[in-house]
């Protein structure tokens, strides 16, 4: 063992001196520094390339056969190769978003929400389609293809943009709309009318074992999805063209009203059901019908998590007064910052096509967009639920077409579920309850939009 | 020729320049904590003054933004309900971390597992926290509703009725930060002098006049610290919410955090959220001198 003493020249001993300090000082911000721009590179090298395009996403179960088997598939035949960058759907959201104002061109295509596509159009976050020179598949359903369009072709317009002339800014890739599930051991056919599934559920309700009806209940988007269908087919419009909400009138509220008839025959707890909640009533048998979006058709027939697989057949959403299903699509829109466009357009074309439409269709009964794919005779033997999609689609009526639609939703759901946790613990006086918390959503919408500007 | 320097002159710069280094030296990190801290702050205050629309930043809205969040009655009843959570859950949090703290602080056979255990809840994500009671609460597969129903005391549905869901969110809440005030108590507990508690025992104080004469105001400072960080912490709870109800059954549960999230988010408002959060921070400024006044009162009393 060394008795030396440690002299101050050890350099881990000794104080450092000013010059020590901002010469290793400089050394670590060069360190700091080169490192970030050594792994620059890197990120540069991710984005697209004239052989290369990117598409951006939220997770969706829906979109897996596009990830797992489609893009390989393109690739294969046309030599582009296809990132897929997947994440949460609020997540995407706000990367899309930003990526398209700031023009960054990491991403070619983004797969969006439709109710995305008048803020991304308006904001210029995305590409005009027609521009780029799109070519549409005469083949794709109608009402899907008019979901991509700014402003919309039909329905109330915002101000600024009521004189201009609708351009499609996004294809839809898949045709999401709400269809009714219902169990054949209780309906031999289709319920045609909400006073059919009355009746049948009212009929066969027994307490905690089967219930006649099944709703999402939570405030929000999820009760609006349960409201809108019924409200549609009472007559009754989210917003009247000239933007007055049109769901406080006599035929929104009697739809609120069909809705409460239910609460005697609906699970307990439903003011908090969601999808998570709503859809296994029905696949434990439990539930003789309720309405809900394509997703469910891919767990319907599922024996590990269905008791009832082959018994659930599907159908457009009843009628009383008219149709409404509600639509809500995915749908591609090419980024303001593509590095490849015709790329993008070249995937978007391909993909829409009838041949690959088909093949979709096939491939698991997903909710394809074109009439031939949802009425292949294939595709519907093995998925019987094609068909009730395109009816769906067909006889559909979409949200309001504006980038407010979020708030108005907010808060027309908030007013549906205190609406429905009033009623559920009134039993009574169901009518009131209705035109009470459906004007008052009227009421703040009106003010809200009035806020904003650019409506009346 | 060589000039000759002033000694006066060059003494006085000598000094300037020894005055001024330890500034010079504080400026990169006065830059960086202006960057990282203040910048923030000042570009949320900027954007409470601007408009947005289409993602876009529309320009100057003048007052606007504080004009509308002021008649917005979903805004006012988003700050109510901030503040009724926080007057409920934290006098509670604390009361019940001062109860453990009391219990834990005395030598117990197995005062150390007992106490790792306590801060066990603290230590999971928020999220995860908010995922594990909504499975608890969930009136279909939870275990609240068949547990009531055991009883005989029906089925509470908690997250389907206002009262319900607030509560429990009162109690996840409880659950998940008792344990912080509890370990700052306990901390607060071991650095009280010993000597006036023993004297008091000397004296024939029964444990309960000491405790109240004592120990509390011994404890006070710490615990109005630790109430102070509880209360700013609990006024931006969001994360437990957001899975566990999303703010509602209507806007039962909705505080100002999870408005502000949606206004910014959801509805694309970013003026109207940031007018929303400087005025909190108005207000959570406005109490925090407060407390700060008070604890300073409190201390230079018990001095």
């Amino acid at each position: 063992m060394s008795d030396t003493p440690v002299t101050t020249a050890d350099p881990f001993e000794r104080p450092l001196t000013r010059r020590e300090v901002i010469k290793r000082g400089a050394v670590g911000t060069v360190i700091v520094f080169g490192s970030t721009i050594a792994f620059a590179p890197k990120r540069a090298a991710a984005a697209s390339t004239a052989s290369s395009i990117t598409i951006g996403t939220f997770q969706d179960n829906a979109l897996s056969p596009i990830r797992d088997y489609f893009n390989g598939l393109f690739t294969k035949e046309t030599g582009i190769k296809v990132r897929y960058h997947e994440t949460s759907y609020n997540a995407w959201y706000q990367n899309a978003k930003n990526d398209g104002l700031n023009k960054t061109g990491a991403y070619d295509i983004y797969i969006m929400d439709d109710n995305w596509v008048p803020e991304f159009a308006a904001g210029h976050i995305i590409q005009s389609l027609d521009k780029l020179g799109f070519k549409v598949n005469p083949d794709i359903l109608p009402k899907g293809v008019e979901q991509g369009l700014w402003p919309p072709k039909h329905g109330a317009k915002m101000k600024a943009f009521a004189n201009a002339k609708p351009e499609l800014y996004a294809i839809v890739n898949i045709d999401d709309v709400e269809i009714l599930y219902y169990n054949k051991e209780y309906f031999p056919h289709a319920p045609q009318t909400w006073d059919d599934i009355y009746r049948v559920g009212k009929a066969k309700f027994k307490p905690k074992k089967l219930y006649g009806w099944s709703a999402r209940g939570v405030k929000g988007n999820p009760i609006v999805q349960t409201y809108l269908p019924l409200m549609s087919s009472y007559g009754a419009n989210f917003v009247n063209a000239d933007w007055t909400p049109g769901f406080a009138g006599p035929a929104g509220v009697a739809a609120l009203e069909r809705l409460f008839s239910f609460i005697p025959f609906m699970p307990p707890g439903v003011a908090e059901f969601d999808t998570s909640q709503e859809v296994p009533v029905l696949l434990q048998g439990k539930c003789t019908a309720l309405t809900e979006y394509t997703g469910t058709v891919h767990v319907i027939d599922d024996p590990k998590q269905s008791k009832v697989v082959g018994k659930i057949n599907t159908a457009a959403t009843p009628k009383q007064e008219r149709h409404g299903p509600a639509i809500g699509t995915f749908i591609c829109g090419v980024a303001s910052g593509s590095k490849n466009p015709q790329g993008a357009i070249q995937y978007l074309e391909w993909f829409t096509s009838s041949r690959i439409q088909k093949q979709f269709a096939r491939r698991g009964g997903s909710a394809a967009v074109t009439g031939s794919a949802l009425h292949d005779p294939v595709a519907v033997k093995k998925y019987r639920w094609l068909p009730a999609i395109a009816d769906a689609v067909n006889t559909s009526i979409p949200k309001p077409r504006t980038p407010d639609e979020p708030k108005m939703e907010d808060i027309l759901g908030t007013a549906l579920n205190e609406a429905l946790i009033e009623a559920i613990s009134k039993k009574q006086g169901y009518h009131a309850i209705a035109q009470k918390h459906l004007s008052s959503a009227a009421t703040q919408i009106t003010k809200y939009l009035k806020q904003q500007g650019g409506y009346f | 020729m060589t000039a000759v320097a002033d000694p006066v002159q060059s003494s006085r710069a000598w000094r300037l320049r020894l005055a001024a280094t330890p500034y010079a030296l504080l400026l990169p990190a006065l830059l960086a904590l202006a960057a990282v801290s203040l910048y923030p702050i000042f570009y949320g205050v900027r954007a409470s003054f601007h408009k947005y629309r289409y993602g876009l930043d529309m320009g100057s809205a003048g007052k606007q933004n504080y004009t509308d969040i002021y008649h917005d009655p979903v805004f006012w009843q988003a700050m109510k309900t901030t503040a009724k959570f926080v007057v409920i859950a934290v006098p509670i949090e604390t009361l019940l971390g001062l109860l453990l703290a009391l219990l834990v602080a005395r030598e117990l056979r197995f005062a150390s597992w007992i106490r790792v255990a306590l801060i066990l809840p603290m230590t999971i994500a928020p999220v995860v926290v908010g995922v594990i009671w909504r499975l608890i609460y969930a009136s279909d597969i939870g275990i609240v509703n068949p547990l009531f129903s055991h009883l005989g005391l029906g089925t509470p549905d908690v997250l389907a009725h206002y009262h319900g869901a607030f509560f429990g969110l009162v109690v996840l809440d409880t659950w998940e930060w008792t344990p912080l005030l509890f370990l700052i108590i306990l901390a607060g507990l071991h650095s009280i002098p010993q000597d006036p508690l023993e004297a008091a025992q000397v004296d024939g104080a029964t444990r309960l006049q000491t405790f109240f004469h004592h120990t509390l105001p011994l404890l006070m400072p710490v615990l109005l610290v630790a109430v102070t960080l509880r209360t700013i912490d609990a006024v931006g709870t969001f994360d437990q919410i957001f899975v566990l109800t999303g703010g509602g059954p209507g806007t039962s549960t909705q505080l100002i955090s999870i408005y502000s999230y949606n206004t910014a988010f959801q509805f694309t408002q970013y003026g109207q959220a940031m007018a929303m959060l400087v005025t909190l921070l108005a207000f959570l400024l406005l109490l925090m001198i407060a407390a700060v006044q008070f604890i300073r009162r409190n201390s230079r009393a018990a001095a």
